[in-house]
């Protein structure tokens, strides 16, 4: 037997492919005969095409094909369950009509021998449009003429959510805040930018290499829209250069790209710009919240209400699901959640990192820390008074919760007691102000139905497969962990293999429930391995018994969440953020520590974990500082689509050291391994944490992020 | 990208005669603003001439105490890090190293970071219909979007861009000589005279003509410049522009009473903004908070804010302070 390797820090199995370069990105598989797509896009955002002359780009160098609408065949619908109420990803079908919804629609294709000719080309056609102002500011009466109040996110949670009498508590209140905070719209902006590759092998079968985290939907739109049996499409994706949100759901580049190539008789690639990725397909919306909030005398909350009202484009209804967490983060008998959808003429959104979660809980840890600060109560006491012995919203138990230890290791390895608690209280040598905040993280902890195969070979090598994605988290070495450990062997001797859609059923990687579904069906297949080849050898076979099996033993496994468990608790994961920030006289907000302790079940690998989360507070430092994409008011393209301008946060930026730690405990009734999902959770709490840093230190509580110079000085 | 020739030359009459024939070509030094104006489709040149074997890479003193001599093909990395730049001119030494990253700076040369054109979002991306920078008589994108990033001083209603160089404002304030060669022969341009103001006429950033190249940039021997220092303030910590910087040298009499000063301002206008009413007010005076503060005052009086950027009066004047009070502690 070998020593188990689940809590161990093992290296990325696919580590040395990635730092050498031999890891095969999207845009990276050369076919024979490849053309390249590019873009041609609107200039204006609202609107309608009154003419499209290719005639220039047609005859311009290396040109083979230009897809408009008036030669792409008409593509059946998406399927229902992507295009119902709320659902992330477009409902428009691309191409079917003049209509311009938001700056940079596409509107075709130039496709030539090279990229640069296809891009050149794409320069060359001229669009007339008719253009009417766009609608581009929440607070816009045009926008307000839009406005609904969806019931569910996705069809699942309930987005507007009534528990008591808020109105009757707040009249009563001892403490009351009232507070608006505002989130710009942010672009997911992995380092690899979108690139589809697709390639008809006949008539009615479709290949297609594309950078997606959803293979099995992918394959499911693309049968649908070309009226072709699921089947009968391919998709590779053995790799993914970060998502954060983005490459799921449908978009039209896709179609775009499987139609040119279908035109051509030829494979086609198409690959965004930077500047694409800003406006081609999804980002993370903007939204507004106002909170109301009432405690008692003793800092016990009385009443908490949460207004969001967010938008999504003329073609979409995904709204950000910003107040689900505060219907049961803290206990609270008055609870008052709504939502409030409008429609701008900006590119549709969909879920970036922590969809909700993240620009909710920075409003939520933001209007904690401001109530706190009213009744006089050190914000994380005040948290612990408040604290949530069950899911007052769905009236269940959790399934584990250690938030509270969260809290207290979290403060004393800060060294929150040294905090003076009054604002702008304490300096540093160099005059700037120095400013401890604190927040709580939480996120989700859900799990999908997928499948995995494992395959015993003559040499000993065990091959696992399942349709799962490598977005850059770890997947190929968490999988294989389970793989080994189940079968006791090293993990040399596994190959996990994913990104392909002939592969065992595998849900879109999001929602952080990657580990917590796909393990289950690789402990299962493994396990199912197993007990076959103990059965038909009594022990695990050595090299001659390998060598003389005359074909590969192979096993199947499909997991299913248990429907009983998951309805009898509520699924989260918990943590506590600690910041300490130096802002100087010029408003420049510098995150000197950070210190965050997390409740997300048992420890997989350790190493990868502290990377998920470190990744996750750099984003949310990117978050609270710098992202914002920002749209002209006069023609609703983005001025900043480029990374220049639209500023994430670079090594300078980050502490010293991130000093994250991990209560380390299985959750009971998370199948199998106790493993909650590691993924968004970094990016929650922590944007507030910085926010409420930044009060503490200036005294001055800015509300709308970015928190940059010019609102502190 | 438009297509273009590209060819090579290694001396800088060839040049020259190179660009003169081509009215619509362009020189390429490190290339970083060029191709990506290029890849945009703001710069449309139908020939690049690459400049980068020209034997103009060196620096060196220049004799008889007049300075130092900076080749135009000078990498900026290694302007910055150069000895003689570290000791007698650290504020040009400070500039460098606080622009762009250490990527673009091992590319970037000071030809081209003297012509590198401003980062106005409405000029970046021809989408936008309106820039009478890149397209005169189509209006200013700016002046009624989105203008955080834009000018308070010296702008006028045709264009409210600034220069977004940080090295620039340290030549600006070390009074540096452009040194180009044309057609006709050589001609020197003294800094203050090298950028624009916008005016009527935007669209023309520098007083270079098409056809000539920079060759040389001088810097006067400046003994007190040894004491020196540019402060950049920006949104984030590294990789970003300059909101406002500063980039100031100071000299002192025997009581301790300012002799002679010399501050520019990055970030605020069309050009390097040299300070000369703040220098005014400083001469004579004790170098304390009070004296700094009615300098940068003096300097922001005329300054106009827009609507995302009226910030920056305040934190130029703040930034002036700040980067004599660093001096100021050093004498
Ligand atoms: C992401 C990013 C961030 C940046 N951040 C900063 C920053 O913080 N601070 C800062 O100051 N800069 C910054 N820069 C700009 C950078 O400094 C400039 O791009 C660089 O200095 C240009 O030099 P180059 O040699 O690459 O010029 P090129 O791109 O090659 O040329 C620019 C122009 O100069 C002309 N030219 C070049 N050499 C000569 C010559 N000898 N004679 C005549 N004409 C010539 C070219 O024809 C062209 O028109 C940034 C750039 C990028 C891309
Ligand atoms: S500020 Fe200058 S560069 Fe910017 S849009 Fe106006 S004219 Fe163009």
């Amino acid at each position: 037997m070998n020593t188990p390797t689940v809590g161990k820090p093992l290296t990325r199995v696919d580590g040395r492919l990635k730092v050498t370069g031999a890891a095969t990105y999207a845009a990276e598989f050369q076919r024979p005969q490849l053309a390249y797509g590019t873009l041609i896009q609107s200039a204006i955002a609202n609107g309608h095409v009154v003419k499209l002359d290719t005639s220039a780009a047609k005859s311009a160098p290396g040109v083979v094909a230009i897809l408009t609408r008036e030669n792409t065949p008409g593509f059946k619908p998406y399927p229902d369950d992507l295009t119902k109420k709320g659902a992330p990803g477009e409902n428009r079908m691309p191409l079917q009509d003049d209509e311009v919804h938001y700056a940079g629609q596409h509107l075709g294709v130039v496709v030539a021998e090279t990229f640069e000719q296809a891009t050149y080309a794409a320069s060359l056609v001229r669009v007339t449009y008719q253009a009417q102002s766009p609608i581009i500011d929440l607070p816009d009466q045009r926008a307000a003429n839009t406005a609904t109040t969806p019931e569910k996110f996705i069809g699942r949670e309930d987005l507007q959510v009534k528990r008591g009498d808020a109105d009757g508590a707040l009249a009563g209140a001892a403490h009351k805040i009232d507070a608006t905070y505002s989130t710009p719209v942010e672009n997911h902006n992995p380092i690899e930018t979108y690139s589809t590759t697709a390639e008809w092998e006949a008539a009615d079968r479709l290949l297609v290499h594309e950078c997606t985290r959803g293979i099995k939907q992918l394959q499911r739109i693309l049968a649908a829209c070309f009226g072709l049996p699921v089947e009968h499409i391919r998709i590779i994706c053995p790799f993914i250069g970060g998502a954060f949100g983005s490459k799921g759901f449908q978009w039209s580049q896709t179609l775009l790209a499987a139609a040119a190539a279908r035109l051509l008789q030829r494979p086609v690639k198409l690959t965004f710009s930077r500047s694409q990725m800003f406006d081609s397909a999804g980002q993370r919306a903007q939204t507004e919240q106002h909170f109301t909030v009432g405690a008692d005398k003793n800092g016990k909350l009385v009443a908490l209400r949460h207004a969001t009202t967010t938008h999504s484009s003329p073609i979409s209804e995904y709204t950000e699901p910003c107040g689900n967490m505060s219907r049961m983060l803290y206990s609270c008998p008055n609870v008052d959640v709504t939502h409030r959808l409008v429609k701008l003429n900006l590119t549709s959104p969909c879920p970036m990192r922590a969809p909700g979660e993240c620009p909710g809980v920075f409003a939520l840890e933001c209007a904690m820390d401001e109530i706190a600060h009213e009744t006089g109560i050190d914000p994380v006491e005040f948290r612990l008074r408040n604290y949530a012995d069950r899911d007052e919203h769905q009236n269940r138990p959790w399934s584990m919760k250690n938030l509270r230890e969260c809290y207290e290791r979290g403060a004393d390895k800060f060294g929150w007691s040294k905090r003076n608690q009054k604002p702008a209280s304490m300096r540093g040598r160099d005059g700037s102000q120095i400013g401890f905040g604190m927040a709580t993280a939480i996120y989700p902890a859900a799990q999908q139905k997928a499948g995995a195969t494992a395959t015993l070979n003559q040499d000993g090598t065990v091959v696992v497969r399942s349709a799962t994605h490598e977005i850059g988290t770890g997947t190929y070495t968490a999988m294989s962990q389970f793989a080994a450990d189940t079968l006791g062997l090293p993990v040399e001797k596994i190959r996990f293999e994913l990104g392909d859609s002939a592969f065992p059923v595998a849900p879109n990687n999001g929602g952080s429930w990657l580990t917590a579904s796909v393990g289950p069906a690789v402990i299962g297949a493994c396990g199912e391995l197993k007990k076959k080849v103990l059965d038909q050898f009594g022990h695990w076979p050595n090299e001659r018994e390998l060598s003389s099996l005359s074909a590969p033993i192979r096993s199947e496994f499909t997991s299913e969440p248990n429907k009983e468990e998951r309805g009898k608790f509520s699924f989260f994961s918990y943590g506590a953020i600690f910041v300490e920030v130096h802002v100087d006289i010029f408003g420049q907000t510098r995150v000197k520590r950070a210190t965050g302790v997390y409740d997300v079940g048992r420890m997989i690998n350790p190493k990868l974990a502290r990377s998920q989360i470190m990744g996750g507070l750099l984003f949310a430092i990117s978050t609270a500082l710098f992202e914002a994409t920002i749209p002209d008011q006069a023609t609703g393209r983005v001025v900043n689509s480029n990374l220049a301008e639209y500023h994430v946060a670079v090594h300078a930026d980050a502490p010293p050291e991130f000093d994250i730690d991990f209560i380390d405990k299985p959750d009971p009734h998370m199948p199998d391994l106790g493993a909650r999902g590691i993924g968004e959770i970094g990016i929650t709490g922590a944007p507030a944490a910085v926010a409420n840093a930044i009060f503490h230190a200036t005294g001055k509580r800015v509300r709308n992020l970015p928190i940059t110079p010019d609102k502190l000085i | 990208m438009n297509p273009f020739t590209y060819s090579r030359v290694v001396d800088p009459n060839e040049a020259v005669t190179g660009i003169a024939a081509k009215p619509q070509g362009k020189f390429l030094g490190g290339g970083t603003n060029l191709i990506d104006l290029m890849k945009m489709g703001v710069e449309t040149p139908d020939a690049l001439i690459d400049i980068n074997r020209l034997p103009l890479a060196q620096i060196e003193e220049l004799p008889d105490n007049k300075g130092v001599r900076v080749g135009a093909m000078v990498r900026n990395s290694d302007l910055a890090e150069h000895a003689l730049i570290r000791s007698r001119y650290p504020v040009l030494s400070e500039a460098l190293l606080s622009g762009a990253s250490p990527q673009l700076r091992n590319m970037a040369t000071v030809g081209g970071n003297l012509l590198q054109r401003t980062r106005c979002y409405y000029f970046y991306d021809p989408a936008f219909p309106a820039c009478n920078k890149r397209n005169p008589g189509s209006s200013c994108g700016a002046i009624d979007g989105y203008n955080r990033i834009h000018a308070i001083l010296g702008q006028s209603e045709q264009c409210i861009a600034t220069h977004p160089s940080d090295m620039c404002v340290a030549l600006a304030a070390l009074d540096a000589i452009v040194r180009v060669r044309g057609p006709k022969g050589e001609r020197e341009i003294p800094f203050a005279d090298f950028h624009r103001l916008p005016g009527n006429t935007p669209q023309r950033d520098t007083n270079l003509e098409h056809d000539e190249l920079i060759e040389y940039v001088d810097l006067p021997a400046i003994p007190f410049a040894s004491r020196s220092h540019y402060l950049k303030v920006r949104d984030r910590a590294s990789y970003a522009f300059a909101l406002v910087s500063v980039a100031a040298a100071l000299d002192f009499d025997s009581s301790k009473k300012i002799k002679a000063a010399r501050i520019a301002l990055g970030g605020v206008a069309h050009k390097p903004w040299r300070a000369n009413a703040a220098e005014k007010k400083l001469i004579g005076q004790p170098a304390d908070e009070k004296t700094f503060r009615a300098a940068g005052e003096a300097e922001l009086a005329a300054a106009k804010g827009y609507k995302h950027n009226s910030f920056k009066i305040e934190l130029a004047k703040r930034a002036i302070v700040r980067a004599l009070t660093t001096l100021g502690g050093m004498a």
